[in-house]
């Protein structure tokens, strides 16, 4: 009788949450999709509607495709390297050795500190004239002149790489990590009395395991990454040329510093689509790895 | 501190400071979003010069014009005037001032029996003639603003305005792809290709070209007089061996130095508009200008200032900067000024990475400045079917 009464209202229930999501997010959604439908120029008193010409210019601007690019690049080759060697490191770190304890919070260690801080730190790492980086390769005679990290078009997306996998590494570390403990033991004594190799035992036993772990830390990093701000911003600030400005940071400036914005609304509304697809494809592929296992 | 001395003199004004976020960028926002919601919460503001046109297109600002006699304009540098003038009317005075200027090694010059350049030629033969001779692989030709962001827009109007070029006509018209726009870009990318300037100065900024030319690794540098107190400080490793000269010219066309430095102007919902034109005349007095220079070492934009003798035994630099700043031309004073820079640091920085040619990069910056400048006619054409 009673459990009856609470299904009569489930409505009830649910209201606080579906409010609170109305109020954050969707609400916040449509009146960005609206603003990119409109020319809004505060401060120059321009305020009018432009239809879908915003979505027109976005596909003819060189800029919006250099910056997808970029953040493109950027996700795939940040996610791929912060999650192999993340395996690594747990694989690593799952093994019984002195001070485990210790070692495991040392390597967790970049994860806690601010990004930006952890940026700022780099920047000094590239320094071409201070920085340790340079000093190193040029003290074992890798490189014979000062390489500018920060500076040449081509390195510098690769420079914020590294920095962004040496601070979220640890974050894969940890999931992973959380993954290998949940593997039985009793699977590990059965590979040894068959006589297993450590190859076999990870390929058949501990990676299938962790696999619903490794594809949760793919999809974390992955939107994370999509939407990549901080870290680029703070070490270059988009440049040079740029070569390492991601939908992000194009967005900011459009709206926030050029103030111009419908237009940087229509930019977000499309970097909020194409999260959109990535995630929906990831869930896709997760469900069809979970339902494999 | 010159508010005090203000308080002071006027007990019966209640004056509250408000200090805002030390980023340029910031402040912008902070000014923006308070004005544009109609916030009187302050009646005087420091502006940025590139922001002057912007904010008085908006109607942020008091026009100021009544309140200053000609004959008191006369007595200010003329760049930051032209700055905050915007259709004919003035609508904030000018506190002080910055503007390009080139430092460079006197004892290295000297060794070579070289003067200080007034041409981009003469400084790249006068690189190449101390580089060569010294034989030092540390030491560099040429440090100056080359990261993208405003500075090097800064760097590159020095250059463009060099050969003769513009970013706009007088009549408004683009000038980017114009050739003497191109000449001077195409300078500034080979001073890299040449090896008178470093790889590094395409993430160089004020303070990293400052660091290098103070530890002693570059001939020249371009920079904004603050870093003059600076390089003759106790502990420099360049104290008493550096020069200072005006920004180069051409063969054709002398040197022009960007103006920088910041104004004071009038909120225009302040409901006290005559006690803040007393603050506002107040500091930019000679007599404020004067101690400012003295405490700070900000340049004053009074020309009385710069020819006071009191002024000028308190800060002997005051009369060697005298001349190098006077020349001093704004940048575009538009009021989309902000949308066209964002879009110039872009195409500057990939001429000078090698990314694009000069010639491709204005042409691509001028398609990109038409639409904004598209904004401002589709505006105007509004406005007039409005009426």
């Amino acid at each position: 009788m009673r459990q009856r009464q609470s299904n009569d209202h489930p409505v009830l229930f649910v209201l606080p949450a579906l409010s609170l999501m109305l109020l954050v997010a969707v609400y916040p959604l449509v009146t960005t999709f609206w603003l990119s439908l409109r020319d809004e120029f505060p401060i120059f008193h321009i305020s009018r509607f432009v239809g879908l010409s915003h979505y027109v210019t976005l596909w003819n601007d060189p800029r919006f495709w250099q910056s997808l690019a970029n953040t493109a690049y950027f996700t795939t080759v940040s996610v791929f390297a912060e999650v192999t060697l993340g395996l690594g490191v747990a694989l690593l770190l799952h093994q019984t050795f002195p001070a485990r304890g210790l070692i495991r919070g040392l390597v967790l260690m970049p994860w806690f500190i601010p990004t930006v801080v952890a940026a700022r730190l780099w920047e000094w790492i590239y320094h071409p004239h201070f920085g340790v980086l340079n000093a190193l390769l040029l003290y074992s005679g890798l490189i014979t002149t000062e390489l500018n990290w920060l500076g040449h078009p081509t390195l510098t997306l690769h420079a914020a790489i590294v920095a962004d996998v040496w601070k979220t590494m640890p974050f894969a570390v940890l999931l992973i990590l959380a993954g290998l403990q949940t593997v039985p033991d009793d699977l590990y004594r059965a590979t040894r009395v068959d006589g297993a190799t450590a190859v076999q035992t990870f390929w058949h036993i501990t990676l299938p395991w962790i696999i619903p772990a490794v594809s949760i830390t793919v999809v974390f990093r992955t939107l994370d990454a999509l939407r990549v701000f901080d870290v680029v911003y703070v070490l270059t600030g988009g440049g040079p040329a740029n070569t390492t400005e991601t939908l992000s940071i194009y967005t900011y400036r459009l709206s926030f510093q050029t103030l111009e914005f419908g237009y940087g609304a229509a930019l977000a509304v499309v970097t909020f689509m194409i999260i959109l697809v990535v995630s929906l494809f990831l869930q896709f592929l997760l469900r069809l790895v979970s339902a494999e296992r | 501190m010159l508010l005090d001395q203000f308080r002071a003199a006027h007990p019966d004004i209640h004056l509250r400071e408000e200090v805002l976020p030390s980023s340029s960028d910031q402040q912008h926002l902070f000014y923006v979003t308070n004005l544009e919601a109609g916030s009187s919460d302050f009646d005087v503001f420091a502006l940025d010069v590139i922001w002057i046109p912007e904010f008085a297109r908006a109607g942020w600002l008091q026009d100021v014009t009544p309140r200053v006699e000609p004959a008191a304009l006369a007595d200010f540098v003329t760049g930051p005037v032209d700055a905050a003038t915007h259709a004919g009317r003035l609508y904030a005075i000018p506190w002080f001032l910055d503007a390009g200027v080139l430092y460079y090694r006197r004892d290295l010059l000297d060794k070579y029996a070289l003067a200080p350049p007034r041409t981009w030629s003469e400084l790249r033969n006068a690189a190449q003639i101390v580089m060569r001779g010294e034989a030092n692989p540390r030491l560099t030709g040429f440090v100056w603003q080359g990261k993208q962001y405003e500075g090097l827009v800064c760097v590159a109007l020095e250059f463009i305005r060099a050969y003769g070029g513009e970013v706009f006509s007088r009549d408004g018209e683009l000038q980017l792809a114009q050739p003497p726009t191109i000449a001077g870009l195409q300078h500034l990318r080979d001073l890299i290709t040449a090896h008178i300037s470093p790889p590094v100065v395409t993430t160089t900024d004020e303070e990293t070209a400052r660091h290098i030319f103070g530890r002693g690794e570059a001939i020249f540098m371009r920079n904004w007089p603050y870093a003059w107190r600076l390089l003759n400080a106790e502990g420099s490793r360049v104290r008493g061996r550096v020069g200072v000269t005006a920004i180069p010219g051409s063969d054709t066309h002398s040197g022009v130095p960007t103006l920088g430095g910041w104004h004071l102007g009038i909120n225009r919902l302040s409901p006290q508009p005559d006690l803040a034109w007393q603050l506002v005349a107040f500091l930019t007095s000679t007599e404020s200008q004067r101690q400012l220079a003295i405490t700070s070492g900000l340049k004053p934009t009074r020309l009385s200032v710069y020819t006071d003798p009191q002024a000028q035994q308190a800060d002997p630099s005051l009369p060697l900067f005298f001349p190098l700043l006077q020349r001093a031309q704004p940048r575009p004073v538009t009021p989309f000024y902000l949308m066209a820079s964002t879009i110039l640091q872009s195409e500057l920085s990939a001429i000078i990475t090698g990314l694009k040619s000069a010639e491709a990069a204005m042409d691509d910056a001028e398609r990109q400045l038409r639409r904004i400048l598209a904004l401002d006619r589709g505006e105007a054409s509004h406005a007039s079917t409005a009426k």
